[in-house]
C-alpha cells in the first residue's frame, strides 16, 4: 500500500512535467490550430541552458529563471523565422516545417562540440532529503518541489487566461481570429506571448526533469514532447484543464504500467489513447468543432 | 482515356519510367555501378512504394496517416519470420520455388497489414484531421512496443539472418506494379470519390459518396502496399529492429509525399528516388548531413517544390484541371 | 401519394431549439419556397432533410420511405439532393471533374477493371465524360470544363452547383439561396434556369430564398419561418398580406 501511494507521488511529478508541455502545445494550437513539433525540442534547450548557468556557479533557482525565460524567447524565435512567414499557407506546410526545425534542433545541438552527442550529467545542485510521511511512506524534497512548481504554475497560468487581458485576448484569438483583429487585438502579440507562455513552461519542465532525471542529451526532448502531445489530444486538444488531467494521467499510467510490466509500458497509454478517441473522438475535454453547413 | 492532351502526358510518363527502367536493368547487368549504388537504388524503389501508397491515403484522400512505417513493419517482419523461420528459405537458393514461396510471404504479410489497416481505419477513420494523425501515431508506437517484445522474432534485439530474397528485377516489379496501380486507382472513379473528400467532405456527402467507405478503402489500399515495401525491404537489408519503424520513420515517408506533392503520384515516383539519394550523397560528412537535411526540407516546404516540377512535368496528378 | 411527407420535424441544440414542428407536404413537380428572417432555420430545415443533422422529433418521408436516421450520402442517392448557401464546389478541381463525381453511380466497374483498363471501364468512363459535358453544356459551362472550379465567377459557380446537383438525377432538388450575390439581370437567368430544370428534370424544388421577387414568381408555395417554427404557409398572394408575416420582417407597427 505504501508502495503504491510512493508510486503514485513519482506518476504525479512524472504527469506534472508531462502537463506542463501538454499546456504548452495545446495553447498554441488552440491559437494557430498547428502542432508544434519543435515544442519537446524546448524541453531540451530548458534543461541544457540551466546546465550550463549551474556550471557557471549561477544558484539554481536562478538558473531555473533564467532558463524559462531562455526557452519562452527561443519559442518565440521559432515562430517569427519558421512559421509566421507560413500563417497564410495550407497548415499541412507549418506541420512539416515543425517537424524540420524540431529535427533541425535536435541534429544541431549534436554538431554543437560543447553540446555534443554525449550524454552529459545534470550536477547535483539540489540535495536530497527525505521525508518520512505516515508509516513507511517517504518521499523526497525535490519530488515535492517538482509538484508544488507544477501546481503553482497551473493555477497562475489559469488565473492569466481567466482574469487578464492578454488571457482573454489568446482566448478571443483562438475561438476566431478574425474577430478578435476586427476587436482592436493584435493578433500576432498573442501569438508570440501564447508561444513565450507555453515556452516557458517547457522550459520549466526541461530543468525540472534536468534536476530528477538527471541525464542530459540532445534528443531528450523527443519521448516527452511525444508524450505529451498525445496527452494534450487524449484531454483534448486546445482545452487548458485537458492537458493537465492528460499530462498528469499520463505520467500516473506511465508510472504503474512500468511498475507492473516495464516492457509493454510505452504501448499502454497509446491503446488508452485509441479507446478513449473511440468513444470521444475530440479527447476527453476536446469541444466538437461542429462546422456550420 | 480522354482528350488527347491528357494523353500524351501520361505516355510521355510512361516513357520516361520506361527508359529509366532500362537503363537500370542495363547498368545492372552491365556491372557498370558498384553494389553500393545498387543497393541505394533498390532501397530507393521501396521508398517510392512507401511514397506513393501514402500519397493515395494522405494525397489524395486526405487522411493525414503517421502510422505508415507500422503497417510496413507489418508486411515486414511477418514477411520475414515466414522466410525464416516457416519456409527456411535462404540467400543462396533460388530458381521458382523459393521465388513463388518469397512472393507468398509478402502477400501474406501484407495481408494482415490490410485487414490490421481494415480494422484500426473502422475505429479511427471517423475521427478528424489532428486527432487521426495521433491516433496513427499512436497505433504506430503499439506496434513497435509489440515487437519489442516478441521475442520470437528478435525483440528489442533485432531479427536477423533474414535471407536476401529481393532482387532488382522483384522490386522493378513491385514499383511498376504499385505505381500503376495506384495512379489508375486515382484516375477512376474511386480516385475521383477520394478527391472528393479531400475537397470538401460535406459536400461529398451530399451528393451520395459514403465517406467513410471511401476512406476506408484508400486506407486499405495503401496500407497494404506500405506492408508489401516494408516485405521487400526487409530481404534486402537482412535484419529488422522496432526502431526503424517508429514514427520517425512514418514522418520521413510523410515528407517524402509533401516534397513530391501532395496527390501527385509521379511526384511521389521522383521524391521518393531523389530523398533516399540525397542522403546518401551528402554522406561527405555525417553530422552536417543530419543538419542539412531537415534545412533543405524546410526551405522546400515553404517554396513549394511541385510548382517546379508542374513545368518540368505537368502532372498525371489528382486535383488537376483536365 | 405525396412525393415528400415530412411532419413534426424538430432539432435542439443544446437549449435552443433551431427547428420546432416543421412539416410540409410535396407532390411531384412542385416548386416550394422557404423563406424567412435570417436565423429562423431554413438551411437547418434542409440539413435536418438531408441528414446532415440528425432530427431529435418527426419524420421525413421520401416516396414512403423513412430517412430519418440514414446517412447524408444514402439520402443523396436516394433522391434528395442540395445545394449549399456558400456554396461548397470542389474548388481545385476541374469544373468537368465536379460534375463528373456526382456521376459516380454511373460506375459499374471493380478496381481490377480500373488497373487493367478493361473495356467496362473504358466505356463507363467514356459514358460519365460524355454525360458531364451533356449537364454542363445545358448550364453553358463546357468551354470551361477544363478550369479549375475555384477560377470560375461566382455566377457560374453557383451554375455549376446545380448542375452537379442535377446530375445525381434527384427527385427533389434544395436550392439554399441560389440567388444570393447575383444582379437582377443574373436573377432573371437564375428564374428562367430553375423553371427549365424543372421541366427538363421532371423533378420538385425547394428553395429557400431572400430575393422576394424571385420567390414570388417561381414558387407555387412559400412556407414562412421564424424562430424555428412555420407561422404561415400557402400560395404566394396569401402569404404576402399575411400579417404574421410582415409582422415577422418588418416588425410590428408600434402605435404611438
Amino acid at each position: 500500500m505504501e508502495l503504491v501511494i510512493m508510486q503514485l507521488v513519482n506518476g504525479l511529478q512524472l504527469g506534472a512535467i508531462y502537463a506542463l508541455m501538454a499546456l504548452g502545445y495545446t495553447m498554441v494550437y488552440g491559437i494557430l490550430k498547428l502542432i508544434n513539433f519543435a515544442h519537446g525540442d524546448l524541453l531540451m534547450i530548458g534543461a541544457y541552458s540551466a546546465y550550463f548557468l549551474v556550471l557557471a556557479e549561477i544558484p539554481i533557482g536562478i538558473a531555473f529563471v533564467a532558463a524559462m525565460a531562455i526557452c519562452g524567447a527561443s519559442a518565440m524565435l521559432i515562430d517569427k523565422l519558421a512559421y509566421k512567414p507560413l500563417r497564410s499557407q495550407p497548415r499541412l506546410k507549418a506541420l512539416i516545417t515543425a517537424m524540420g526545425v524540431s529535427l533541425l534542433i535536435e541534429n544541431g545541438s549534436r554538431m554543437i562540440p560543447f553540446i555534443g552527442p554525449n550524454f552529459r550529467r545534470f550536477p547535483d545542485v539540489v540535495e536530497l532529503k527525505y521525508f518520512h510521511v505516515t508509516g513507511n511512506i517517504v518521499l523526497t524534497n525535490i519530488q515535492l518541489m517538482n509538484l508544488g512548481l507544477a501546481l503553482f504554475l497551473m493555477v497562475v497560468l489559469t488565473l492569466v487566461i481567466r482574469r487578464t487581458k492578454i488571457g482573454i485576448a489568446m482566448r478571443a484569438v483562438s475561438l476566431d481570429q478574425k474577430a478578435a483583429r476586427l476587436m482592436g487585438i493584435n493578433v500576432e502579440n498573442v501569438i508570440a506571448v501564447t508561444f513565450a507562455m507555453g515556452g516557458a513552461l517547457a522550459g520549466t519542465a526541461g530543468v525540472m526533469t534536468a534536476i530528477t532525471y538527471p541525464r542530459l542529451s540532445p534528443y531528450m526532448g523527443i519521448m516527452p514532447g511525444l508524450k505529451a502531445f498525445v496527452a494534450a489530444v487524449f484531454g483534448g486538444i486546445g482545452s487548458v484543464p485537458g492537458a493537465m488531467i492528460g499530462g498528469i494521467l499520463m505520467g500516473v499510467v506511465e508510472t504503474a504500467a512500468t511498475a507492473w510490466h516495464s516492457q509493454i509500458a510505452e504501448g499502454v497509454f497509446f491503446v488508452l489513447l485509441l479507446v478513449v478517441l473511440l468513444f470521444r473522438p475530440f479527447g476527453l475535454m476536446g469541444k466538437s468543432s461542429r462546422e456550420k453547413v | 482515356m480522354g482528350s488527347k492532351n491528357s494523353l500524351s502526358k501520361g505516355n510521355k510518363w510512361l516513357l520516361t519510367a520506361a527508359a529509366a527502367t532500362l537503363s537500370v536493368i542495363a547498368v545492372d547487368r552491365l556491372g557498370l555501378a558498384s553494389s553500393y549504388v545498387m543497393f541505394i537504388l533498390m532501397v530507393g524503389l521501396c521508398n517510392v512504394v512507401l511514397t506513393v501508397s501514402l500519397n493515395l491515403i494522405t494525397g489524395v484522400t486526405g487522411q493525414f496517416s503517421l502510422g505508415h512505417a507500422g503497417f510496413m513493419a507489418v508486411g515486414a517482419y511477418l514477411s520475414a519470420y515466414l522466410s525464416k523461420m516457416v519456409f527456411g528459405l535462404s540467400s543462396s537458393g533460388s530458381g521458382p520455388a523459393s521465388s513463388l514461396l518469397f512472393f507468398a510471404c509478402l502477400l501474406c504479410g501484407a495481408a494482415l497489414a490490410a485487414g490490421v489497416a481494415f480494422l484500426l481505419g473502422g475505429i479511427i477513420l471517423r475521427l478528424t484531421g489532428d486527432y487521426l494523425c495521433i491516433a496513427t501515431l499512436g497505433f504506430n508506437q503499439i506496434v513497435v512496443v509489440a515487437l519489442n517484445n516478441l521475442e520470437i522474432v528478435g525483440g528489442s534485439r533485432g531479427f536477423y539472418g533474414i535471407p536476401k530474397l529481393s532482387t532488382l528485377t522483384g522490386l522493378l516489379i513491385l514499383t511498376w506494379f504499385a505505381v500503376i496501380v495506384i495512379s489508375r486507382y486515382v484516375n477512376s472513379v474511386k480516385g475521383r470519390n477520394c478527391e472528393a473528400i479531400l475537397g470538401d467532405e460535406t459536400a461529398a456527402e451530399s451528393l451520395g459518396v459514403d465517406s467513410f467507405k471511401v476512406k476506408l478503402h484508400s486506407f486499405v489500399t495503401g496500407c497494404f502496399f506500405a506492408a508489401l515495401a516494408g516485405g521487400m525491404l526487409i530481404h534486402l537489408l537482412q535484419l529488422a529492429h522496432p526502431t526503424q519503424y517508429t514514427f520517425i520513420k512514418s514522418i520521413e515517408i510523410l515528407l517524402m509525399v509533401v516534397v513530391g506533392g501532395m496527390g501527385n503520384v509521379a511526384g511521389s515516383v521522383i521524391s521518393g528516388m531523389v530523398l533516399t539519394i540525397l542522403p546518401e550523397a551528402l554522406r561527405f560528412s555525417q553530422d552536417l548531413r543530419l543538419v542539412l537535411y531537415p534545412l533543405i526540407l524546410i526551405i522546400f516546404i515553404s517554396r513549394d517544390p511541385s510548382r517546379y516540377f508542374y513545368k518540368f512535368f505537368p502532372a498525371r496528378t489528382a486535383g488537376g484541371g483536365k | 401519394m405525396a412525393l415528400l411527407s415530412v411532419s413534426g420535424l424538430g432539432i435542439q441544440f443544446g437549449g435552443l431549439k433551431a427547428v420546432e414542428d416543421f412539416s410540409l407536404s410535396m407532390d411531384p413537380g412542385e416548386i416550394v419556397a422557404i423563406i424567412g428572417p435570417n436565423g429562423a432555420g431554413k438551411t437547418t430545415v434542409f440539413n435536418l432533410v438531408t441528414g446532415i443533422y440528425k432530427p431529435s422529433s418527426g419524420r421525413v418521408l421520401l416516396d414512403d420511405e423513412d430517412m430519418v436516421g440514414k446517412k447524408a450520402s444514402q439520402i443523396a442517392n436516394l433522391g434528395m439532393v442540395r445545394t449549399f448557401q456558400n456554396i461548397r464546389l470542389f474548388k481545385d478541381l476541374s469544373v468537368r471533374k465536379n460534375v463528373e463525381i456526382a456521376l459516380h453511380r454511373l460506375c459499374g466497374y471493380s478496381l481490377l477493371d480500373a488497373v487493367v483498363r478493361s473495356a467496362r471501364y473504358r466505356e463507363d468512363e467514356r459514358e460519365i465524360r460524355e454525360k458531364a459535358l451533356e449537364i454542363l453544356s445545358i448550364f453553358q459551362l463546357e468551354d470551361k470544363a477544363s478550369e479549375k472550379a475555384k477560377n470560375l465567377p461566382y455566377g457560374q459557380q453557383r451554375k455549376l452547383e446545380i448542375a452537379r446537383a442535377l446530375a445525381l438525377s434527384p427527385k427533389i432538388l434544395l436550392l439554399d439561396e441560389p440567388a444570393a450575390g447575383m444582379n437582377q439581370n443574373e436573377i432573371i437567368s437564375l428564374a428562367g434556369l430553375i423553371r427549365f430544370v424543372r421541366e427538363q428534370f421532371s423533378l420538385s424544388i425547394i428553395l429557400i430564398e431572400h430575393q422576394m421577387g424571385l420567390v414570388m414568381s417561381l414558387s407555387e408555395r412559400i412556407v414562412v419561418m421564424n424562430y424555428g417554427r412555420i407561422i404561415s404557409q400557402g400560395t404566394p398572394e396569401n402569404v404576402r398580406n399575411d400579417p404574421k408575416v410582415i409582422e415577422a420582417y418588418l416588425g410590428r407597427r408600434r402605435t404611438a
